[in-house]
């Protein structure tokens, strides 16, 4: 098993980035379409199979360059599946971009090969074994993704790409000077060479490390990575890129690339706790979970354009995700996992019912919707099924695993810490339902409804009925995690 | 490395967010990356041979980053001075204070030279400084590359040496970056007729 294992490793990340080559060889818009197609059904197949491998293994599995623990296989599962899905999601846009803008033939070769890049890179961070390799790899999804963001053409979409580009760009160098930190101490401790960074060296030798220098790598690498990841009060590119950023991009940017970079920064805490202190590290993350709830939740109260919103959406969740790694106990890893995944379904839903959204209503690009119900029912449906599960209402997965980390905040005498994050959730949770309210259910619709395309409905309606039902799949399963052995070998931190 | 090599790596970075003209900027940026790989050849002597490897690496990002710069700088002319909102002995002060809080404010990073990594934050710190407070999306690409500098003055400065994978892989990334955000000058200017993002600053809420 270990064997396949490693042929998938390497398989999955190269696969996608030898598969950027092939839409570049199509001659029209629809053969590249077909050919990243073909390229993206073993790309998921590949990182999905791996996934399963792993949590049949049970164990880590480890080789010369790679770990692949519980928290990668539900990595790697959410990104082939938002991926693939993103795939499947681009011929639509590409077709409205070509009614909009004046494109030429080549773009969506070239938009096909950067996502296929981005994938790559995406699909790569929870497989490499070693800080200074995933580091490479991060900055790589910068490269590819900034000319994602601004795919557009448009004033606003250059703003973000240059903003996302120049922010992250410096957030990580803070992140580098970390590690080469690190890497000094590890020198110093006779550890040398890359396999110095390894993840699980690092674990191994933390006790040993100097108090000072290591907690200065510590908070140098997590606050580099947090402007990544778009934690507060470091997360100005996010809703810009999020909302300007072609809408399968979107997804992927939300869904996959910030849940990647926030396990980097869990493995960065898991590694080097020994030496900083269990405090120190539950305090820094929890310090950025409640910034990041509570600078979210004034703009999930206002009347913003559907992909803005759900954009602060993000900043509100990856908040959540930070409490409970910082709580750290097995009931909150187990709300951890469960949040990545679900968060990853709902909020990759909402950004592909943007699609008929702003095909259908070009002014929801820079103002809430209205009415969507009354016009456009299958788009409205998508957005419900997905502003209900990130509200957190029940039977939502988000519902469960927000309440897992509450409780686990509780039972490990954070009783403030959780009480201050209830009371954010509960703002957020009413701010989303009155957008469901205003935007969604109700509201007038100012346009008469347009005769809908059938095939985008029922695709519309096939996607809906996927990742509903796949919610709630998330949600049954989510009442299985606590206790379960998976969680407590997460929980044990091991690399 | 050489205390003044170091300490002439800081003063250019000072030069860069105070000069007004970018070929001017582009030789201040140029002369930083060369005296990093001279400051890296130095120190090569006594260890392996991939950080040789790793030092002449570095002199070609010297000679190379320049004209890739030069070119890009030809292919966006400025019709008119970008007005920064400081001005140059302003902001020349401030990124000497910057270099001097790193100096004093810094906590030991267990390099043996302590002055080497204090200058190496400043000039990361001098880098975010620049993006900061120049408008030109020129000058904010020239501030992630005086960063970058920092970065590898602290990784070449590691006893014994950082991995040379670890730093041919960032000079890699550095160059995907540059090229990225050389596209994005090209469009900025062609669309606003001008590189500076001040111009940018439509999306708020």
């Amino acid at each position: 098993m270990t064997s396949v294992a490693a042929v998938l490793a390497a398989g999955v990340p190269a696969l996608p980035l030898f598969g950027a080559i092939a839409p570049l060889l199509a001659r029209t818009p629809r053969q590249a379409d077909r050919l990243a197609l073909a390229v993206a059904f073993p790309t998921a197949a590949a990182a999905l199979a791996l996934a399963v491998i792993e949590l049949a293994h049970g164990g880590a599995l480890h080789g010369g360059w790679y770990l692949i623990d519980g928290a990668s296989a539900v990595l790697l599962a959410v990104t082939a599946t938002v991926g693939l899905c993103s795939v499947l999601a681009s011929p639509a846009y590409l077709r409205a971009h070509r009614e909009d803008a004046s494109t030429t033939q080549r773009q969506p070769a070239w938009y096909y090969a950067a996502l296929f890049v981005f994938w790559a890179a995406l699909l790569a961070v929870p497989i490499v074994g070693n800080l200074a390799v995933v580091w490479l790899v991060v900055e790589a999804t910068t490269a590819a993704s900034a000319l994602l963001v601004a795919f557009g053409g448009t004033r606003d979409a250059l703003e973000a790409g240059w903003k996302y580009l120049v922010l992250t760009t410096l957030g990580l160098s803070v992140a580098l000077l970390g590690i080469v930190v690190l890497a000094v101490e590890q020198t110093k401790a006779g550890h040398l060479g890359l396999g110095a960074l390894d993840w699980h060296s690092l674990q191994s030798a933390a006790h040993t490390l100097p108090a000072t220098p290591t907690l200065a790598a510590f908070v140098l690498l997590l606050a580099g990575l947090a402007t990544k990841i778009g934690w507060a009060p470091v997360h100005n590119w996010l809703p810009d890129a999020h909302s300007e950023a072609p809408a399968p991009i979107s997804a992927m940017l939300s869904a996959a690339l910030l849940p990647s970079v926030l396990l980097v920064a869990w493995r960065v805490k898991e590694a080097l706790q020994p030496s900083v202190g269990v405090a120190t590290t539950r305090a820094v993350f929890v310090g950025f979970g409640l910034a990041s709830i509570f600078v979210a939740v004034p703009f999930l109260w206002r009347s913003l354009p559907w992909k803005r919103l759900l954009a602060y959406s993000s900043l509100e969740h990856m908040g959540v995700i930070a409490l409970g790694i910082g709580i750290g106990t097995p009931l909150a890893i187990a709300g951890v996992v469960l949040h990545i995944a679900g968060h990853a379904l709902a909020k990759s839903l909402g950004f592909y019912a943007a699609l008929p959204l702003l095909r259908d209503d070009k002014r929801a690009a820079r103002q809430a919707p209205d009415g969507v119900a009354a016009q456009r029912r299958s788009t409205a449906a998508a957005m419900g099924v997905s502003l209900v599960a990130l509200a957190g209402l029940p039977p939502s997965p988000l519902f469960v695993s927000e309440l897992l980390i509450l409780l686990a905040g509780v039972t490990a005498g954070e009783l403030l810490v959780s009480a201050v994050a209830l009371i954010g959730l509960a703002l957020g949770f009413l701010g989303l339902l009155h957008a469901l309210i205003e935007s969604v259910i109700g509201g007038e619709a100012e346009t008469t409804p347009k005769r809908l395309r059938l095939g985008s409905t029922r695709a519309m309606v096939a996607l809906t009925s996927g990742f509903g039902g796949g919610l709630l799949a998330l949600a049954a399963t989510g009442m299985l995690l606590p206790g379960s052995g998976f969680i407590e070998t997460l929980a044990r931190g091991g690399l | 490395m050489s205390s003044w090599i170091v300490s002439a790596m800081v003063v250019l970075a000072i030069g860069v967010i105070g000069v007004r003209r970018r070929s001017v900027a582009i030789v201040l940026v140029g002369a930083q990356s060369l005296a990093l790989s001279i400051g890296a050849l130095e120190l090569s002597s006594g260890r392996s041979g991939s950080f040789l490897v790793a030092a002449f690496v570095l002199l070609s990002k010297a000679a190379l980053l320049p004209l890739l710069l030069y070119a890009l700088m030809r292919r966006t002319r400025e019709a008119r001075l970008v007005v920064a909102a400081a001005g140059p002995l302003v902001r020349m002060a401030g990124a000497g204070m910057l270099a001097l809080f790193a100096a004093i404010a810094v906590p030991p990073l267990g390099l043996g030279n302590a002055h080497t990594a204090h200058m190496a934050v400043a000039l990361v710190l001098i880098g975010i400084a620049i993006v900061v407070a120049r408008r030109p999306a020129f000058f904010q690409l020239l501030g992630l590359i005086v960063a970058e500098n920092g970065v590898s003055l602290l990784a070449v400065s590691v006893p014994g040496g950082l991995s040379y994978v670890i730093e041919l892989g960032a000079l890699f990334d550095l160059g995907l970056i540059v090229t990225v955000a050389g596209v994005f000058a090209l469009r900025i200017h062609s669309q606003l007729g001008t590189g500076d993002t001040e111009l940018l600053r439509a999306l708020r809420d």
